[in-house]
């Protein structure tokens, strides 16, 4: 076991890990945090992804303690506190970027650092920023025009 | 029947109303199967056959039981009382396929389950597994893979409809394609699952599974472990996506519910990817060759096809029938044949079994049957369109050659429609130049289009592609004391949106808003039975099972509000969540009081009787909807890599009255993204010698966003005749079509070079081999 202290959606964690604990495995199992998803745990499908310090990594890719001292945010993290959509949420829901839901989670982490810039972006963009998330129910053109909609000011 | 008959107003249906589920989903709040956790919980991982045929000459649990964390084993003993299972397929002279969850004696494919590791979590598990060794001794080929089945082919079946042999004989033109419809995988974001939980007090098995037919895996996992059906509950928190693959009740599902019932602690077992790729849900593998005989002037006199289907090791749930069956019997399409002959059957193969994948028999059908018109039409002469005019049925009713009885469509205004919106003449126009340009290298250019035809929401009477069996649902509406509604429905929704649909019908019928309205489906113990959600069938029936039942309890409601207003039921009106009298805006009840009267007033006790205000009904469709629609694409392929490129694609579809248009456009844009998958990207490979060789995402190639082009739609509205207010099912046609453009596109572009190309998917390599094979 490895003692590690990790922050998660602003709230420290102390946590004893073995080595191989996956970090999705400790976001899920250990701090109930489900709404990140496993959709292959080989870094092939983007389902798992999380900010790490505010970059999207593949929570299935890492261990536990490579997350050390670190900062995490999840799915749980976007809305605001009183359950209201974030922008791009919002978006995603206004322009049916989502069926089943199992990839959004992943897809909301991936996209969100590219909206932080401010700088609209255009659906080419778009689509090369989430061709590392997969998804089998859209086609991708709804996310696409939900993410190009809420890059707008 | 088809009638809507509890609106007065059309507020919600027909609109494109946000999703009710969708904020759960986009907080990450959205349970899944593999979300749920118990206490006590066990992790169960699975000990996979690596050999594709194989004798088991021994295996050792014991070793497993040293590992930390491991607190049982199973293996095939320890499952030898579960009842083997067989498909669910009732025809004369089907050979069954028995299927043993662990097998003892020998393996039939690599992935095949032979014991089972239980752990305090899925590492220590997965830990088990890898302690039990597995002695396997190869066994010969030759060997039938069943022994009741020498030959393998458990199923074989022809037929002749009208006169097909003498329209041979005199056509003057018989043309002949065959094609290799490719193994491929249904894929969804989330695998399958069980998180099975028995109750050693009452005895119930309580299963939350990733199942498309809650109650119909609640039966068969009931029969299988030996217990009544009632001791079964099923319960589905949320799907991640099934398409046909979550339809069959796996021995892994079995084996997690026998091992909750013998160990007293709740099961979790989770696929993962590599277990989903390597022995989940596959499908379509196909063998089909069609044969068209044709008069002078391009008229189809009559079809012949053969249909063989490569089911893998077991039939299972409803096997590979959904293909070769559905395949045999799809041909027709929207043409107008004079006779037609199929052969098909299926074949059992050292391979995962096949499980049905939307688009069922009909992707290979349709791509079959389009990329041979095209062949007719290079043959005459004909522009590749005027030949489908000349043979595509007319507008309306119609029966084919089969007998199947089509209700109204818009067969030839859609397909006319998406010539327009592809500008297919301004196209020829433009492909003639690119070809008279002579550029160095050339530029290709093709067009290709799919009209089709789907039937869907198939009842009892369907007679889905000559497979018998019953389709009926039932659902259940209620009004309880605080006056929420409630709907219950036997379907489940994994992503149609059927909460959001479901709310907008009732909605309409209440004179409530649709977020007023909670729907409930997923729990075998909270909903009535019904089929499930497959087939393009679950709008269908939530809309004839809500409207019949939802007419018993507006019924009811309006006769409470009559007794408590003294006014007469025609003047009788429900808006904003009470029912009012007509132009009196102060003679209003609102639905918690008159839920509350109708149980507790004593004058409206005394005339109402049963105070219930809740109702469960019944529909069982008379006919299945027919929806139908054209898919039109144009591709440029680089003549060097052999890449093919969409330029458009171009979606003209109808499945009658729209309950919510942008669903219905979810379902058609996700459709497509398969169908282009399956025409260009996927494919499942197995080597010579049984070893799979897709196992990973990185390797079974699912579109990516820079995969797909944009997609054009456009609706046309024909009601149905047969389901409840003109609603026509749909969301597999879009996917069965899409192949078919894409191949008669590709064929076109390479036209001038040859187009020897009689397999799936159309990939670079395969389209450049073609065209260095012709001499370009």
């Amino acid at each position: 076991m490895t003692a590690i202290s990790v922050t998660v959606n602003g709230v420290a964690h102390e946590q004893d890990v073995p080595p191989r604990l996956l970090l999705a495995d400790l976001l899920r199992d250990r701090l109930g945090l489900t709404g990140t998803k496993i959709g292959c745990a080989m870094g092939a499908c983007g389902a798992c992804t999380v900010l790490l310090d505010g970059e999207p990594v593949r929570a299935c890719l890492m261990f536990a303690v490579q997350a050390d001292g670190r900062s995490v945010r999840t799915v749980e993290d976007l809305a605001a506190p009183d359950g209201g959509l974030d922008p791009l949420q919002a978006a995603l829901q206004a322009h049916h970027g989502l069926q089943c839901g199992y990839c959004t989670p992943g897809m909301l982490m991936a996209i969100t650092p590219l909206l932080d810039s401010g700088r609209p972006l255009d659906a080419e963009t778009v689509r090369e920023a989430i061709a590392g998330n997969l998804c089998r129910c859209t086609g991708y053109e709804t996310i696409v025009e939900a993410v190009v909609e809420a890059s707008r000011p | 029947m088809s009638e809507w008959q509890t609106y007065a107003e059309r507020r919600w249906a027909g609109k494109r109303v946000q999703r009710l589920e969708d904020p759960a989903m986009l907080t990450g709040a959205t349970r899944y199967v593999t979300d749920i956790a118990l206490p006590r919980m066990l992790e169960l991982a699975f000990v996979r056959s690596h050999a594709p045929n194989a004798r088991i000459v021994s295996i050792d649990l014991e070793s497993p039981l040293a590992v930390e964390g491991v607190h049982a084993v199973l293996g095939p003993a320890d499952l030898a009382d579960v009842q083997p299972t067989v498909d669910i397929v009732h025809l004369d002279a089907a050979l069954k396929t028995p299927r043993f969850t662990l097998p003892g004696d020998r393996v039939r494919y690599v992935g095949e389950p032979v014991a089972a590791v239980l752990a305090r979590d899925r590492y220590a598990a997965e830990d088990g597994a890898d302690a039990v060794t597995v002695e396997l001794e190869p066994l010969d080929d030759a060997e039938p893979i069943h022994d009741d089945i020498p030959d393998g082919r458990y199923f074989h079946q022809m037929a002749t409809h009208g006169e097909v042999d003498a329209a041979f004989a005199r056509a003057a033109h018989t043309i002949r394609r065959r094609l290799h419809a490719q193994r491929v995988v249904t894929a969804p974001m989330e695998t399958c699952g069980i998180v099975a939980d028995y109750d050693a007090a009452t005895g119930e098995l309580t299963c939350y599974l990733s199942t498309q037919q809650p109650h119909l895996a609640r039966a068969a996992l009931a029969a299988a472990v030996g217990l009544p059906v009632s001791d079964v509950r099923i319960i589905c928190p949320a799907m991640g996506g099934g398409f046909g693959g979550k339809e069959v009740v796996l021995p892994e599902y079995l084996c997690a519910a026998v091992a909750a019932i013998r160990l007293h602690r709740p099961v979790r077992w989770v696929e993962d990817r590599s277990e989903a790729l390597t022995a989940g849900a596959h499908g379509k593998e196909t063998e089909a060759e069609l044969e068209a005989a044709l008069d002078a002037d391009g008229r189809i006199l009559a079809m012949r096809s053969r249909f063989l289907s490569d089911t893998g090791a077991y039939s299972s749930g409803i096997g590979a029938y959904v293909e070769f069956m559905v395949g045999a019997f799809t041909v027709p399409g929207l043409y107008d044949l004079g006779g037609y002959a199929y052969d098909t059957g299926g074949v059992v193969t050292h391979k995962a079994p096949i499980s049905p994948f939307r688009g069922v028999g009909m992707t290979t059908s349709q791509t079959l049957r389009e990329v041979l018109l095209d062949d007719a039409a290079r043959t005459l002469g004909v522009d590749r369109m005027e030949l489908r005019r000349r043979n595509m049925v007319a507008d309306g009713p119609w029966r084919t050659v089969l007998g199947e009885e089509y209700e109204p469509g818009s067969w030839r205004t859609a397909f006319e429609r998406a010539l327009e919106l592809i500008d297919y003449e301004g196209f020829l126009v433009h492909q003639a130049a690119a070809r008279e340009h002579k550029a160095r290298p050339p530029r290709l250019l093709g067009i290709g289009v799919s009209p089709f035809v789907e039937a869907a929401g198939i009842g009892s009477a369907g007679g889905a592609g000559g497979l018998p069996g019953g389709s009926h649902d039932n659902a259940t509406v209620a009004i309880d004391l605080s006056g929420h509604i409630t709907v219950a429905l036997p379907t489940f929704s994994h992503g149609q949106g059927h909460r959001t649909t479901a709310a907008q019908l009732v909605a309409d019928m209440f004179g409530v808003a649709p977020e007023d309205v909670r729907v409930i489906d997923g729990d075998t113990a909270r909903t009535p039975f019904g089929m499930g959600t497959f087939g393009s069938r679950s709008g269908v029936f939530i809309a004839g099972t809500v409207n019949a039942a939802g007419v018993r309890v507006r019924d009811k409601l309006l006769r409470v509000a009559e007794i408590l207003l003294e006014a007469a039921h025609e003047d009788l009106e429900l808006v904003d969540g009470a029912v009012g009298v007509r132009g009196v805006p102060d003679r209003r009840i609102r639905l918690a009081a008159l839920a509350g009267a109708a149980h507790f007033a004593p004058h409206v006790r005394a005339e109402l009787g049963d105070p219930t205000l809740t109702a469960t009904a019944f529909f069982d469709p008379p006919r299945p909807t027919h929806s139908n629609g054209t898919i039109a694409a144009t591709v440029e392929v680089d003549p060097d890599t052999g890449a093919v490129a969409i330029e458009r694609i171009v979606v003209v579809e109808d499945c009658g009255t729209m309950v919510n248009p942008m669903i219905v456009e979810g379902q058609i844009r996700g459709g497509v993204a398969q169908g282009i998958g399956l025409a260009l990207l996927e494919r499942y490979v197995y080597d010579e010698s049984g070893q799979p060789q897709t196992t990973t995402l990185a390797e079974y190639l699912v579109p990516r966003a820079t995969d797909l082009p944009p997609i054009e739609i456009e609706h046309i509205e024909t009601p149905s005749e047969n389901g409840t207010g003109g609603i026509k099912g749909m969301a597999e046609g879009p996917a069965s079509a899409t192949p078919a453009a894409l191949a008669c596109a590709v064929l076109d572009a390479i036209a001038p070079y040859g187009d020897e190309i009689d397999a799936l998917p159309l990939r670079p390599e395969t389209i450049a081999h073609a065209l260095a094979g012709a001499g370009r």
